[in-house]
């Protein structure tokens, strides 16, 4: 406890950085191994769009020349890793000439918005949820409702999200179909816009909590029990602790720890967003993005797609290390 | 006075296969000041009982019939009418439990101090953080635990007797009528085991409650109760003051009990042999250690050690040792499992970390163990037959296995029919020591390697199993390395004991010299902590006890061996 000693920030922040950085090289190697040349996608594209491409010779000589790709593998390689540690993924080959990062850019918010704030609320649904199959305290009627309702858990997303569509939007027309916020607002930092997103991104956000709450729910269960049957929740009760408090200071305050490891894991995921739910609230986050490039076979943007996941991940659990310590005194900041 | 009284209390447990009647009919009171002990084997009710008493009977369990009476109450005393609440108001103010997992009973998220005021606040209301900081100085400095230090840390920095204290100090900061300790020393070793139990008692008597013990162990019992209420599958058999209990017992059970304490010169419950068959004339000792030492890390396990056992004639060596001593890391070094840092372990003449697969598997076969945990010995998906099957097949052994298989049941003391073909959870904790003592057999090794066998086997059943292993050495000529932390029984079973300390030997030699008259300082101050079932053998107070602390911190980490006489077949390495 106290003061996370540097030796130990330094550690962490070297595998953090070893862990980006081979994940970084991986990302490089595997398109590479790819038989597509992303230059012949490229004049496929314009091929159908305009009939057919005179100089088509000169045209790929020329693209393969401004991509970089006549270079040797090691001054490409050397290129890609110091464009990438500064967010530059190059350009778009589908969108030619946007450039990736700014495309991730505009999608990230969106996934981030949506995807983090149904993880924190599905994270606390589902333990709370969890906790109350548990406990011997819970009224009965909840400890029926629990176990029925994880009967959505075994929904696929897309159904889940379709079937509130069709409750909400289409028949009680509360919600918005689809769309991240109102044709008719302004993108901008007004209550008006905050207001349109939040309405929007009611739906999608609740199709994943019904079909992501269970995951929680079920891991917390089984910590929650083994919590139950140890000696000082016994204790507690002996002690004469109120139920409540015994609940939280005592079960769920221990039993929720490996579930703070696995939220974090999962924040890399999701920023690889929940592609489906996107794609039916034609919502324009990450998943969508990765999405169409993978269908468009956009290797800048599919490279930094994913080199963003990784980040967030890495970045995610070496977090966790830093505040694991302040959450459970047995593990220490060591050498 | 009494403080409380159970009258006629009946507990079931609804199960599957039917009502389970786990306590019949049992009527007891407790005086004020008094302590009053359990005793029973896993299984009698004991536990049950007193937990009755504080409505916290471990689902689904439920009284089915009688009264238990708190008399300090107001109005009606019966606690089973009070409400939740009321319920709540009486646990740890005027009941108070003290439970049995020393290592886990707290909890270990929180520091010590916050664990005795959540305990303040809930009956007390909210104190200001002065006064609960005096409460908790005050309940931790009555344990003798510095409540500056102790206060701050968190449940893992302390050691097992501390953190017994520490639930020792919230079991007594409410003044409570009753404190019902479950256990309370089971998990630690006999030094500390009496330091807790004398502090339990000096706090208990400076406060006037009264206090139910419950436990097993007769010889404990005999040293820190008043009176004695003895369970038998739920059913209250005898009941007296102790001196009539230990002394004239009347009921047969209870005989049994305390018989089944094994005693330092008391009568030996082995039937000797007359000549135990020889085994093969070796060149090479059958067990070599050669400068042997063990290191984890920083941590020193076992310190440079040489023994040679020639197995020409089957011996049984014992190996003694409180937890930490390096007592277990010499039986996993000896079945090779683990790699020495420094020296050899040599089986006929070989390196065990050496060998070929072919030497390693023939090394297997003829070095069998028993461990200490006979519930995780077996796989729980087979029949237990598997693993009596499996082993003996896989070392390619001739003949008919179903005949071996009955023949190993036999030799141990079990019906063939009755445990074959069963699955282990069928079987109690001691069927499955013996299987796996049978499964050993059915090998018939030259050595087999008993790590704690009989520790969490019930008392009556360890004179039993440790008859078995000493039939080993006496009819299959096997010998045998046990491993102990019990003295009584290695003084019973072994023809030569070595005495470990912090990873060296302090003393050895024949039992008679090493435990009936000890000479190095650690081997009196470990005999002197054992209870005995015996009233005019003093145990001490609580002085005595942490007079025995400071003792052990001036033996200190580097002891002196003592050598108490050497006996044929087997020569420890001096120096």
């Amino acid at each position: 406890m106290g003061r996370i000693p540097l030796s130990y920030l330094l550690n962490r922040l070297f595998t953090l950085f070893l862990t980006v950085f081979i994940a970084a090289t991986l990302i490089w190697i595997i398109p590479r191994l790819s038989p597509v040349n992303p230059v012949d996608v490229m004049l496929g594209r314009m091929a159908s769009g305009g009939g057919s491409v005179e100089n088509s010779g000169a045209i790929l000589a020329q693209l393969t020349e401004r991509f970089g790709l006549n270079d040797p593998w090691y001054v490409q390689f050397w290129l890609y890793i110091k464009n990438t540690l500064t967010f530059d993924f190059g350009i778009s080959t589908a969108s030619f000439p946007t450039p990736v990062a700014s495309m991730i850019a505009a999608a990230l918010p969106w996934t981030l918005g949506l995807m983090i704030v149904s993880l924190i609320i599905t994270f606390i649904i589902g333990n709370l949820l969890g906790a109350l199959m548990v406990w011997e305290h819970t009224p009965r009627l909840w400890k029926v409702a629990i176990p029925a309702a994880m009967v959505f858990t075994s929904i696929p997303p897309i159904l889940s999200g379709l079937l509130l569509m069709y409750i909400f939007s289409s028949q009680l027309g509360w919600f918005p179909l689809n769309g991240a916020y109102g044709l008719n607002t302004e993108p901008g930092w007004s209550l008006d816009f905050a207001g349109s997103v939040l309405y929007h991104g009611f739906l999608p956000a609740m199709s994943i909590v019904v079909v992501t709450f269970g995951f929680w729910a079920l891991g917390m269960r089984g910590l929650m029990i083994t919590v139950q049957g140890e000696d000082y929740t016994i204790l507690a009760k002996a002690k004469g602790l109120r139920k409540r408090y015994i609940l939280y200071r005592y079960m769920i305050r221990n039993a929720i720890l490996p579930q703070i490891t696995a939220f974090a894991l999962k924040i890399g995921m999701l920023v690889a967003g929940q592609v489906l739910v996107e794609r039916i609230f034609a919502y324009n986050g990450m998943g969508k993005l990765l999405y169409d490039a993978i269908l468009d076979q956009d290797f800048p943007v599919i490279q930094g797609v994913s080199f963003v996941i990784i980040l967030m991940t890495a970045v995610a659990a070496f977090l966790v290390d830093l505040i694991y310590p302040f959450i459970d005194p047995r593990i220490r900041h060591g050498a | 006075m009494s403080v409380l009284d159970i009258k006629n209390i009946h507990i079931d447990f609804p199960t599957s296969k039917g009502v389970v009647h786990a306590v019949t009919d049992v009527t007891l009171s407790i005086e004020k000041g008094r302590r009053i002990g359990f005793i029973g084997e896993s299984g009698s009710g004991k536990t049950t009982t007193a937990l009755a008493a504080m409505r916290m009977l471990a689902n689904p369990g439920f009284v089915a019939g009688g009264e238990v009476h708190l008399n300090s109450l107001d109005g009606n005393t019966n606690v089973l009418h009070l409400d939740d609440e009321q319920m709540r108001r009486v646990r740890l103010r005027k009941i108070s439990y003290i439970p049995q997992g020393a290592m886990n009973s707290l909890n270990p998220v929180m520091r010590v101090d916050a664990q005795i005021w959540d305990a303040v606040v809930a009956h007390e209301g909210g104190l200001s953080q002065a006064d609960l900081q005096a409460r908790s100085d005050t309940a931790l400095d009555g344990v003798g635990l510095d409540p500056k230090v102790v206060g701050r840390l968190f449940p893992h920095e302390l050691s097992g007797g501390m953190k017994q204290r520490v639930c020792i100090a919230i079991g007594t900061c409410l003044t409570p009528d009753l404190i019902i300790a479950d256990e309370p020393t089971s998990a630690l070793d006999v030094i500390t085991q009496r330091h807790v139990m004398q502090t339990l008692r000096e706090m208990q008597e400076k406060i006037g409650a009264g206090l139910i013990l419950i436990g097993h162990d007769m010889g404990l019992m005999a040293q820190s109760v008043d009176d004695i209420a003895v369970l038998k599958k739920g059913v209250l058999v005898e009941f007296g003051p102790v001196r009539k209990i230990i002394e004239d017992a009347e009921h047969p059970y209870t005989r049994e009990l305390i018989s089944s304490v094994p005693l330092v010169g008391g009568d030996s419950f082995l039937s000797a042999q007359a000549s135990p068959p020889k085994g093969e004339k070796l060149d090479q000792p059958l067990l070599e250690l050669d400068g042997v030492s063990k290191q984890y890390g920083a941590v020193t396990a076992l310190h440079p050690m040489s023994f040679a056992l020639d197995g020409e004639e089957p011996k049984i060596i014992s190996i003694v040792g409180q937890s930490g001593s390096g007592k277990s890391t010499m039986g996993s070094l000896m079945l090779g499992f683990n790699d020495p840092s420094a020296g050899q372990v040599r089986f006929k003449g070989d390196d065990i970390n050496a060998m070929s697969a072919g030497a390693k598997l023939a090394f297997r076969k003829q070095v069998q163990a028993v461990f200490q945990d006979p519930y995780a010995c077996f796989n729980p998906f087979y029949r237990v037959n598997h693993a009596l099957k499996f082993p003996y097949e896989n070392f390619g052994m001739g003949g008919d296995v179903q005949t071996a298989m009955e023949e190993a049941c036999t030799a141990v003391g079990l019906d063939p029919s009755l445990v074959l073909g069963r699955y282990p959870h069928q079987l109690s904790g001691g069927q499955r020591q013996r299987l796996i003592v049978a499964r050993a057999l059915m090998l018939s090794p030259k050595l087999l390697i008993a790590d704690e066998p009989v520790s969490m086997v019930d008392a009556s059943l360890r004179a039993t199993i440790l008859a078995n292993i000493h039939d080993l050495k006496d009819k299959h000529g096997i010998s045998i390395i046990y491993i102990t932390h019990d003295l009584a029984t290695a003084y019973h079973v072994s023809d030569y004991v070595m005495v470990l300390y912090h990873g060296h030997v302090v003393e050895a030699g024949p039992p008679k010299e090493v435990i009936g008259d000890p000479q190095h300082a650690y081997t009196r101050l470990l005999i002197d902590s054992i209870p005995w079932p015996d009233l005019d053998r003093d145990w001490g107070d609580a002085d005595d006890a942490r007079a025995a602390l400071d003792e052990l911190a001036r033996i200190g980490g580097t002891p002196e061996t003592v050598y108490r006489g050497d006996i044929p077949g087997f020569t420890l390495g001096q120096g």
